[in-house]
């Protein structure tokens, strides 16, 4: 426990004092700022449909997925490519703790500077709170489909970074990986055959995005995330020891 | 302290260290020689459980680094090659993270950090950003989070590679008074810093273990013949012929402008002769010297040979009779 405390310790620090988090803090908060000033406005018009703002922003603008599939590699290219690229694996993997202990302390790392990262739109429901109605209930859903599907991109983008010592190489193998993981689900209306439309629909982050928007929480989906990052994450363990044999 | 039998270590078809065997007593310095990619980091490395030998038995201060290597690592303390830090740390702040990451309780580490802070003269960059110090400070950071656990056996990879003169000399006071209460196993390539450190040197090459003792017991049985250099003013010559009749010298190495190397059989001293020699016939003796063979010659001998067969060193002592490379 302490050694993985002693890890994420240093990441959450490094992470505060690295200017491309400020810069990825800097995009969300500008992009989701906008989206919700834009959804805000729509939903203003008397011509427009109805709708509640929050159950649009959570997931149902291309921006919430692009500015998802942009911030994962990003917060994670560097967790375990830099330390190897740097020699500072030599006296990490020499200390008494263990591959396992590494990668959890830095993906841990990576998922609260995550959740930092989203803080401030709390500021959102809390201005609608003051004008109207909010059913939190939905927000709360909404605010789950983030952790999740963000802690399933990260794991991804901790496994990449454990692959390689190029910060690079990692953020784009990241994007590779993300891509077929958010595309796939969304071939789930190309299908008529059953079991593949099910299969796809189980994987269509959207269709879960825009569920728990409205408040519903299929534990399945959740099981789905947390499964796919608990893999990841090990088989970043995996990654990483088998410096050992090569 | 460390007992390492028959470690092997490959990388695929490369075989970087051949099953070489050896052990490091509690309290003692030993220095690791060898050229580059002789298998000198590879087997720090297994010793510090950085890479699993592929084959052989490895202890650390009683633990075993198959079985139990979060244990053993603990009693290891270790600076690698190139001293990676995180540059955009404060000094204290990374002995603070390395304090926590050996498992140091806080209240302890306190303490600690200040001590090892002041034994490896780090208190005026105490608070500085790592990525703005010198290579000799950074050296010294890497020393002092080594050391910060008080582990029984250190490892330095290289200690001084880098460094200016100054700061060199700086680094081995720092090592020789750690020495005094540490089991240190050391790697170099430069000779006079280990026949400086050390009391036992460990020779390796294409990685078997080619010689091993004191720098003064491998002089000793190393060196064969010792040289003696004698110079004359004006060459006269008639010269390497007298010198050549003077008992004990059994022939002249080289020879050139009144500039003579004699070499002599061990244990004889033929200085006096060589100088009688000269007065009786009224040259002026420039230069009379014992050539001391070093560790370095020692070296350049053992590690430029052919590879040989297995059985090693009995080989190795008949081919060192030959001439010296100098």
């Amino acid at each position: 426990m302490k050694g993985i405390l002693s890890v994420m310790g240093r990441e959450l620090r490094a992470f505060f004092f690295s200017p491309l988090a400020y810069i990825v803090a800097a995009l969300l908060l500008v992009v989701n700022g906008l989206v919700f000033w834009l959804i805000v406005s729509y939903l203003n018009d008397p011509r427009a449909g109805f709708g509640a703002p929050l159950e649009l922003f959570f997931g149902q603008t291309l921006y919430f997925w692009l500015v998802l599939l942009f911030v994962a590699p990003v917060l994670t290219m560097r967790l375990l490519s830099e330390e190897r690229r740097s020699g500072t694996i030599e006296v990490l993997m020499t200390a008494p703790v263990t591959e396992g202990q590494v990668v959890v302390g830095k993906y841990f790392a990576a998922l609260l500077f995550y959740c930092f990262l989203w803080l401030p739109t709390v500021a959102y429901p809390a201005l609608l709170a003051r004008y109207g109605e909010v059913d939190w209930g939905p927000v709360l859903a909404g605010y789950l489909g983030v952790l999740g599907i963000g802690a399933l991109f990260l794991s991804v983008g901790l496994l990449a970074s454990s692959l390689t010592k190029s910060q690079l190489v990692a953020a784009i193998l990241t994007f590779a990986m993300l891509i077929p993981l958010f595309t796939f689900g969304l071939l789930e209306n190309l299908f008529s055959g059953a079991p593949i439309r099910e299969l796809l629909s189980y994987l269509n982050l959207w269709q879960h995005m825009e569920e728990l928007g409205k408040g519903i929480v299929d534990t399945r989906h959740l099981v789905y995330y947390l499964s796919a990052t608990v893999l990841f994450v090990f088989l970043s363990a995996r990654a990483l020891e088998s410096r050992k044999w090569r | 302290m460390i007992d390492a039998q028959s470690l092997t270590r490959r990388y695929g078809e490369f075989t970087a260290v051949d099953g070489i065997s050896f052990t490091v007593d509690e309290g003692e310095i030993v220095g690791m020689l060898g050229p580059n990619g002789a298998g000198k980091t590879t087997t720090l490395r297994m010793i510090t459980g950085f890479l699993p030998p592929t084959d052989g038995h490895l202890t650390v201060g009683g633990r075993d680094l198959f079985s139990d290597p979060v244990a053993a690592r603990r009693e290891v303390g270790y600076l690698p090659e190139n001293v990676a830090l995180y540059p955009e740390m404060r000094v204290a702040e990374y002995l603070r993270y390395r304090a926590m990451l050996e498992g140091l309780p806080r209240a302890k580490a306190r303490p600690r950090i200040s001590e090892t802070v002041k034994s490896c003269f780090l208190e005026e960059v105490e608070n500085q950003i790592i990525g703005t110090l010198s290579k000799g400070y950074r050296q010294r950071v890497g020393l002092a989070a080594a050391i910060l656990h008080h582990p029984s056996v250190l490892v330095l990879d290289e200690p001084t590679v880098g460094l200016d003169p100054k700061q060199i000399i700086a680094i081995r006071e720092l090592i020789r008074e750690l020495g005094h209460k540490q089991t240190l196993l050391l790697s170099s390539h430069i000779l006079p810093e280990v026949e400086l450190l050390c009391d036992r040197v460990i020779i390796i090459d294409r990685g078997r273990i080619v010689a091993e003792g004191s720098p003064r017991d491998l002089q000793d049985s190393w060196v064969g013949n010792t040289i003696l250099r004698v110079e004359l003013k004006d060459d006269p010559g008639e010269a390497p012929e007298v010198l050549a009749a003077i008992p004990g010298v059994v022939g002249i190495v080289s020879g050139d402008t009144g500039c003579y190397r004699l070499e002599c059989s061990t244990n004889t001293d033929p200085r006096q002769s060589v100088f009688e020699a000269a007065k009786e016939r009224d040259w002026v003796l420039l230069e009379l010297a014992h050539e001391q063979a070093s560790l370095e010659d020692i070296f350049v001998r053992l590690t430029t040979q052919e590879p040989v067969p297995s059985s090693g060193r009995g080989e190795l002592g008949d081919a060192s009779q030959e001439e010296v490379p100098s």
